[in-house]
């Protein structure tokens, strides 16, 4: 399963346009992302880069995380459970170690995911990386429900979300994705703090707490209990969530939540979406990414469409 | 180590083994010539997501297999009915598809010269298999192997079950002390769920035998990137959590933090 573009291409001299998108300040070959956390380099061995638009990486934090106990993982009746508190090696061994195998290995955008505990945090690490080439932009992850007093911290309270992004928006001419929580009150709110402090795109959405529990002797799953929940079954929520979102602010938006092929992915597209992302359906499907582009192409060629035709156009 | 590949494979034949436990071979020139004891598949009955609407159903994650045997060009897996996965990989007949990824994480370190013993408990049974098979040309090879009853037992020196149907009655862990004695055992391999093997490392250790035990864990991606399989490994004051599918699932049973769990 390689050069699916090539296979686009030889039927329409035109097609490769039709999939190319703009997330802020960069213009992506195709819509299509990964989510933080579940696709690295060892996902490539499975098929051809080229189907990516953009490559985001695992979540780096100032310092080495462990992350939580086990067990971390548990796959309900519609989608995963997953605890795994952003285990990451920190920001000294990302430089070190990981960002020079991306730089090697990768042929497409590299968006680190950073997240941090307090909005200096969050300033350190992007100095860092500003002095490191090979990267096209960050997530800013202010939304993971796996750890206390770090990312989802910020990303409930509009203010804070300003602040942060007030602060370190000036501090880089990189793409500056903010990833939003689903766990809020009022998502457009959060999406306008962050567009006004700055942020030039927003990811969305994070997991959405969740918990399973064995009905036969009563305990958790998951060692942690409360964990986050991805997959197939939040994908109304994502759906609507983006669709409010779309509505409150004018910078594009990377969905994600429940995808898992080309009709998931029209979906939102229509609710606003610029660029889409596939998450847990990695797990589920190795060839997820180059079979949703395959779908996609055809679907933009049939109806004689560019995705840019489709960005927030649903009806009702 | 090269990294696991994705491919898709029609079963050769189905093996029936007793009540929930059978083994489907594979015959497939590179698969059946890579993998070592230890290894393991992440497998699952061939499920299309491109029909996934069609069916109203998305399907489940692939599962963690351990490779049972290589031989002459052909691989089997030896699985046991227990989830909603393993009862989809029970359904299927010679001729079905298979998705597979691997083969994932690393083995078991190979020893020459050395009297083992090899512990294994339920479905812990198959890598074991493929192991001795390497281990019996260049060692003194003993196994022991416990389950709940006759139909969790199969074929190895020493048998338990815990009621008494077959072997002895008891726990396997309850025979180690005296056959590690007994047989004069350097090396212990193990494999099985993780109280057993929390029972057998409270023994071994005391006896001061170098011990290497087959982790499971609930998987997600099974390549090394959701990090879902985490086991806590290392000293007592320096340990991190590391991950089934990559670094293991073999682990020196004295690195491995069981307070932890």
């Amino acid at each position: 399963m390689g050069a699916i573009l090539n296979e686009i291409w030889r039927r329409s001299p035109n097609a490769i346009d039709l999939l190319t998108t703009k997330l802020g300040k960069l213009e992506l070959k195709t819509p299509l992302s990964v989510a933080s956390g579940t696709f690295d380099l060892e996902n490539l061995e499975f098929f051809d880069e080229s189907c990516l638009g953009a490559f985001v990486c695992k979540t780096i934090t100032r310092y080495p995380k462990h992350g939580n106990p086990p067990p971390r993982l548990y796959e309900t009746e519609a989608g995963l459970i997953n605890s795994i508190g952003l285990q990451n090696p920190g920001l000294d061994n990302f430089i070190a170690e990981k960002l020079p195998l991306y730089r090697e290995r990768l042929r497409l955008p590299l968006i680190v995911s950073i997240s941090g505990s307090s909005i200096s945090e969050f300033e350190y690490i992007l100095s860092r990386l500003e002095t490191c080439p090979g990267i096209s932009g960050y997530e800013i992850n202010i939304s993971c429900p796996n750890v206390e007093n770090e990312g989802i911290a910020f990303g409930v309270c509009p203010d804070v979300v300003f602040d942060l992004l007030t602060k370190i928006s000036p501090m880089t001419s990189r793409e500056l994705c903010v990833k939003l929580s689903p766990n809020v009150t009022d998502i457009a709110q959060i999406a306008k703090a962050a567009e006004s402090g700055g942020a030039s795109s927003l990811a969305m959405i994070n997991s959405v707490w969740g918990m399973a529990i064995n009905y036969r002797n009563g305990k958790s799953h998951i060692k942690k209990g409360v964990a986050g929940y991805t997959g197939i079954g939040i994908k109304p929520i994502a759906l609507a969530l983006t669709y409010k979102a779309a509505q409150a602010v004018n910078i594009p938006i990377l969905a994600m939540g429940g995808i898992y092929n080309w009709k998931d992915a029209l979906e939102f597209i229509w609710a606003g979406a610029s660029a889409i992302a596939i998450g847990t359906a990695n797990f589920v499907n190795p060839l997820a990414a180059p079979e949703l582009i395959m779908g996609l192409g055809e679907y933009l060629l049939e109806n004689d469409l560019k995705i840019t035709d489709l960005i927030g156009k649903v009806s009702f | 180590m090269n990294n696991p590949q994705y491919c898709q494979r029609a079963i050769q034949y189905r093996e029936e083994l007793s009540d929930d436990y059978f083994i489907l071979w594979i015959w497939d020139e590179v698969l059946g010539s890579i993998g070592r004891p230890g290894q393991f598949y992440e497998i699952r009955a061939l499920a299309s997501l491109k029909n996934a609407s069609n069916v109203q159903k998305i399907p489940k994650l692939f599962k963690p297999i351990s490779i049972y045997d290589i031989q002459g060009g052909r691989i089997g897996f030896m699985i046991k009915k227990v989830g909603e996965g393993t009862t989809a990989l029970s359904k299927l007949r010679s001729g079905d598809m298979l998705e597979l990824i691997g083969p994932a994480g690393n083995g078991f370190p190979i020893y020459r010269g050395k009297r083992i013993l090899l512990l294994s408990g339920g479905i812990g049974y198959p890598p074991m298999w493929y192991l001795q098979k390497e281990l019996i040309n260049h060692n003194q090879v003993y196994w022991m192997h416990g389950g709940a009853r006759q139909g969790d037992v199969f074929p190895c020196d020493e048998i338990w079950t815990e009621d008494g149907s077959i072997g002895h009655k008891g726990k396997v862990c309850d025979g180690v002390a005296e056959n590690i004695r007994k047989n004069e055992i350097d090396i212990v391999y193990s494999c099985g769920p993780i109280p057993m093997l929390m029972a057998a490392n409270e023994i071994i250790s005391q006896m001061g035998i170098e011990h290497y035990c087959s982790l499971e864990s609930y998987m997600a991606c099974g390549i090394g990137v959701c990090h879902g399989c985490a086991v806590p490994i290392g000293s007592k004051d320096k340990w991190d959590y590391l991950r089934v599918c990559k670094e293991g699932p073999v682990f020196n049973a004295e690195e491995v933090r069981w307070e932890l769990f």
